[in-house]
């Protein structure tokens, strides 16, 4: 079972989605029960992952069998630290979206829950994946079913949207190729398979060169600014569903291509690069929360936050000490929960009043108390405030980046602080005060439905603030393995010119 | 010839085809008026014959060269033998509903379409420049009398002269190089020529080199390769739709086996004069037909510059050594000719009341009224952009794989490959938006789709899709050609 249990995860949701896809059009009901109960199943299993999961720094769950022998490509997949929680989350979050989209898709139901499974089938298989050419086949199926997500279910400009969403991440997808291609040709092993790859050394002119091909793909994909301007876009026009998954899980797929990728195989070059990516996250991060600030769209609002809280992990990553990167995962696993179920509520709010202005609403409290509480406590979570999982992530990041530089660091906090003031800006101008918009009297409080898919990212958004041992002792081997990996291959003695080695920075604190 | 007795097997699949050719003829002659001719069935029915005939010669004996060395039966020519068959019968499969639609029904058609596949037939398996010269012109003129077949539409009297007028250009260059390449070598033969040139003269040298770039202008024409390129647009979209999947399948993959045959078999002792000429020929393709596909709003214009495109694409892998390449060029032909079939095919069987989807915006709202046929389509155009988990990136895969091989040039071709390939996904797209994204306009005037066509787009859209998650023995199969080519 175990050794099958991560290939089970891919299948399961594509023999779903071939499931759906034989049903007649009629019978919606049913196509959204057999999406629900198969993405419910996967949750479920995955779950496994977790109970069998060993915390330590090797590859676990791992199969490997021949694919393409003549090119040395394997089906090779297996998890660790670093992408065990990442795979939970999505699994997690991908039947609650079926869940919140039950009565806001109307039209094509059956390809709706079809691409929602195959999505889920890629992200995993992204996040299993050990192996280059399955990773990359992975990473760009995906682009197909989010294409059509946000072009045939988005809102008004959602053509426009769907084709720069996929431009974008596909352009750079393909920089990543010619990389993989020249590593596989210039390494000599006649082998994809990571692991192997990564334990060999490759020239550090090279090491340039193939970096940046792969950052770029990845630095689209989390978005890193300047390479942000399709996430707004995307976003704001994808149905509720789609918002969430694209912010809960593809764009953790970039960080996670840094972590799991780019930094490892290129060694040199990612500490070389590390001041550059490190300068251009805490942009991303005072820059997405200046531009929240100002949004009158609420899903803006959350899209641009994005930016921002994603500019942590890349400073984290940057900074690439043990305590740094273990706040970047965590922020991902954080900020798939919280921007999550803020695409959710305002999704609930904009299927209620057709509008997403923050204008039109106002004294919201009053009307919809339950929803202003969840509301709340997830908006409390999203700008870190301690006992919240958002809390988690920002602090360990801030703490393991001081090391790596002190005025990033004083700059990022800026962002904090900010994003305190965007989002409490937001909650008062929407829930408090009096009701001045007679649209939005006796606009009906969550229903049943609604209640299940929030509730289970409540719970967890405090069981993140206040348990985070429980996760991050899991993260934590991987990721002190791969820094420890990573700091001595970058810092040889082969040449005399090359810089001591940087010290374990002192004092550094554990999670 | 050693043996007293004649041994012909080897032209076994090309005499069933060219046999079955004339009695769909015959029958058509006999056929009362007011009847059908059972060409269609007649047609598969030769086709199949031909395609076992493939296959007892892979698996048993009777392989070799035969007619002096002028033609062979080897790894390599099966394969494109059963290429090339496989896109007769889909195209025979999808033809009847159109030219039904289109008030087209005759026998010459099929007959024609067989003579051209006997000369695709010959061209993969000649041995000899003048043989495959003959075997090009069988091909050739069969293709023009098809794509002027449909006599009341001006767009195909247009095609047709368009067409024979540029290819007897090629031609003509064709046998130029033929003429050069033998005043240097002596000889038409592939085996000799090979020979000779690694020996040259220094005064022969410039000969051959002339010659060699000859040749490659008139298969540049052949493939449909820039700055040769200026027929296709035109002919593609004035040809009747079946005819135009036939040429822009068979026709590529057979002059490209030629091609291969040619420069790798007997000229690689030249190989660093043509492998700069053939990357700049990749390159220019490759951005001229995407750049110009983009412009497009018909939808066989934009599929013909994608042609165009993809034949750049071919190119990139020809730099790189011939074992390396010729497997991953054998592999995207089949892949492409998979696709292409499929996306001309799914056109053609729309077709109603001589009719058929021209603009991208015909196709609004496909999705609503012909979910399946659009799904299929999808896959199609989600191939030629080269995604993965279709036969198209797997191909693309391979071929800047290749490329990649042999250094900086090769690394050189494959960015441009790839940042071309963003570019057509926009042109690519267009047409997804259109089908699943745009409302349907008007009345559904489109035909219902035919069961014959409906299992020929299902085979191709099937192929795509599985070469794209299991391409590993058709792989193994390339290889083996591509080794034969060589030895």
């Amino acid at each position: 079972m175990n050794t099958h249990l991560l290939s089970l995860l891919v299948l399961l949701p594509v023999a779903g989605a071939v499931l759906v896809a034989l049903t007649g059009r009629g019978s919606e009901s049913l196509q959204k029960a057999i999406g629900l109960a198969v993405s419910g199943a996967t949750f479920a299993l995955s779950l496994l992952l977790v109970a069998g999961f060993q915390d330590v720094a090797t590859l676990q769950f791992v199969e490997q069998r021949p694919w393409i022998p003549a090119w040395g490509i394997s089906y090779h997949v297996g998890i660790d630290g670093l992408s065990l929680w990442l795979v939970i989350l999505t699994t997690f979050l991908t039947p609650l979206c079926l869940l919140g989209s039950w009565s806001s898709i109307e039209k094509r139901v059956r390809e709706f829950v079809v691409f929602m499974l195959l999505l889920e089938a890629g992200m995993i298989g992204v996040f299993v994946a050990l192996d280059l050419f399955l990773f990359y086949v992975f990473w760009e199926a995906m682009l197909i079913p989010m294409y059509f997500l946000i072009g045939v279910w988005g809102h008004e400009r959602r053509i426009y949207a769907a084709i720069k969403f996929f431009l974008y991440t596909f352009a750079g997808s393909v920089l990543m190729l010619v990389a993989f291609l020249v590593l596989y040709k210039n390494a000599g092993l006649g082998s994809f398979d990571i692991p192997k790859l990564v334990a060999a050394p490759v020239d550090p002119a090279l090491q340039t060169w193939l970096f940046l091909a792969c950052a770029v793909a990845f630095a689209i994909k989390v978005p890193m600014w300047p390479f942000h301007t399709w996430l707004p876009d995307a976003h704001v026009e994808a149905p509720t569903a789609g918002s969430v998954i694209l912010a809960g899980v593809l764009l953790k797929m970039g960080g996670y291509g840094f972590l799991r990728l780019a930094i490892p195989l290129f060694p040199d070059a990612a500490m070389r690069f590390a001041p550059l990516v490190g300068v251009l996250a805490v942009i991303g991060i005072v820059y997405g929360a200046l531009v929240s600030l100002v949004q009158p769209d609420l899903k803006k609002l959350v899209a641009y936050s994005s930016v921002s809280h994603l500019g942590f992990v890349m400073l984290g990553i940057a900074a690439f000490t043990t305590t740094g990167v273990v706040g970047s995962v965590y922020q991902m696993l954080s900020h798939g929960i919280s921007t999550g179920a803020l695409f959710f509520l305002v999704g609930m709010l904009y299927d209620r009043r057709h509008t997403r202005q923050i204008a039109e609403f106002g004294g919201l409290k009053a009307i919809m108390p339950w929803y202003f509480a969840v509301f709340l406590l997830i908006s409390l979570s999203s700008i870190a405030v301690p006992g919240t999982n958002g809390f988690v992530g920002e602090f360990l990041i801030l703490v393991g980046s001081w090391s790596f530089s002190p005025w990033m660091v004083a700059v990022s906090s800026l962002g904090v602080i900010l994003a305190a003031g965007y989002v409490l800006w937001m909650v008062k101008r929407v829930f408090y005060g009096e009701v001045t918009n007679p649209k939005n009297q006796g606009l009906p409080d969550l229903s049943a439905r609604e209640a299940a898919v929030l509730v289970p990212l409540v719970v967890l958004a405090i069981v993140m603030g206040v348990a985070s041992p429980a996760f991050t002792r899991r993260i934590e081997p991987s990721v002190d393995a791969l820094v420890r990996q990573v700091r001595e291959r970058s810092s040889p003695v082969r040449a005399a010119d090359t810089v001591p080695p940087p010290a374990r920075p002192p004092g550094e604190v554990r999670p | 010839m050693t043996g007293a007795v004649l041994d012909l097997r080897p032209l076994a699949p090309a005499a069933i085809v060219a046999v079955t050719g004339l009695v769909v003829l015959l029958t058509q002659a006999f056929t009362p008026r007011g009847k059908e001719s059972p060409s269609a069935p007649l047609a598969l029915l030769g086709l199949a014959a031909a395609l076992g005939s493939v296959w007892v010669l892979a698996t048993g004996p009777g392989r070799g060269s035969v007619l002096a060395g002028a033609l062979t039966a080897d790894d390599f020519s099966l394969f494109f033998h059963a290429l090339v068959l496989g896109v007769a019968a889909i195209t025979v499969l999808l033809s009847p509903s159109y030219l039904r639609a289109n008030g087209m029904e005759r026998g010459e058609y099929y007959a024609l379409l067989l003579f051209s596949t006997v000369g695709m037939l010959g061209l993969v398996s000649s041995l000899e420049l003048v043989s495959l010269f003959v075997a090009l012109e069988i091909m050739s003129i069969a293709l023009y009398g098809m794509a002027g077949l449909d006599r009341r539409r001006r767009e195909s009297q247009e095609s047709a002269l368009k067409y024979f007028v540029t290819g007897a250009f090629a031609s003509a260059f064709f046998l130029y190089g033929i003429a050069l390449l033998y005043g240097a070598t002596g000889s038409t033969s592939l085996v000799k020529i090979a020979r000779s040139v690694s020996v040259l003269s220094p005064e022969s040298l410039p000969l051959a080199v002339l010659g060699v770039a000859l040749l490659l202008v008139g298969f540049g024409f052949k493939v449909a390769s820039v700055p040769f390129h200026m027929w296709a647009p035109d002919v593609y979209e004035g040809a009747p739709t079946t005819v135009t999947g036939f040429m822009s399948a068979g026709v590529k993959a057979a002059a490209f086996g030629a091609l291969l045959r040619v420069f790798d078999s007997a000229l690689p002792a030249l190989a660093s004069q043509w492998q700069p000429l053939v990357g700049v020929l990749a390159i220019v393709s490759m951005v001229v037909g995407n750049l110009a596909a983009l412009a497009q709003t018909s939808l066989k214009r934009m599929l013909a510059y994608s042609s165009i495109a993809h034949a750049g694409y071919l190119l990139t892998a020809f730099v790189a050594a011939p074992l390396v390449a010729g497997e991953a060029m054998l592999f995207y032909l089949v892949a492409y000719a998979a696709v292409n079939l499929g996306a001309f095919g799914a056109l053609a069987a729309l077709s109603r009341d001589g009719r058929e989807p021209l603009a991208v915006r015909d196709l609004s709202g496909l999705a609503d009224r012909r979910p399946a046929l659009a799904a299929a389509l999808t896959v199609f155009l989600v191939s030629l952009t080269g995604i993965p988990i279709t036969a198209g990136f797997v191909g693309k895969f391979y071929l800047f794989g290749a490329a990649v091989s042999v250094g900086s040039m090769g690394i050189a071709l494959a960015l441009v490959g790839v940042v071309m390939s963003v570019v057509s996904a926009y042109y690519y797209l267009r047409v997804v938006v259109a089908m699943y994204m745009s409302e349907p306009e008007g009345e559904d005037t489109w035909g219902p789709v035919s069961p014959a066509s409906a299992f020929a787009l299902a085979v191709a859209a099937a192929l795509t899709l599985l070469l794209g998650v299991w391409p590993a023995p058709l792989l193994a199969l390339a290889r083996v050609a591509a080794r034969s080519l060589i030895q």
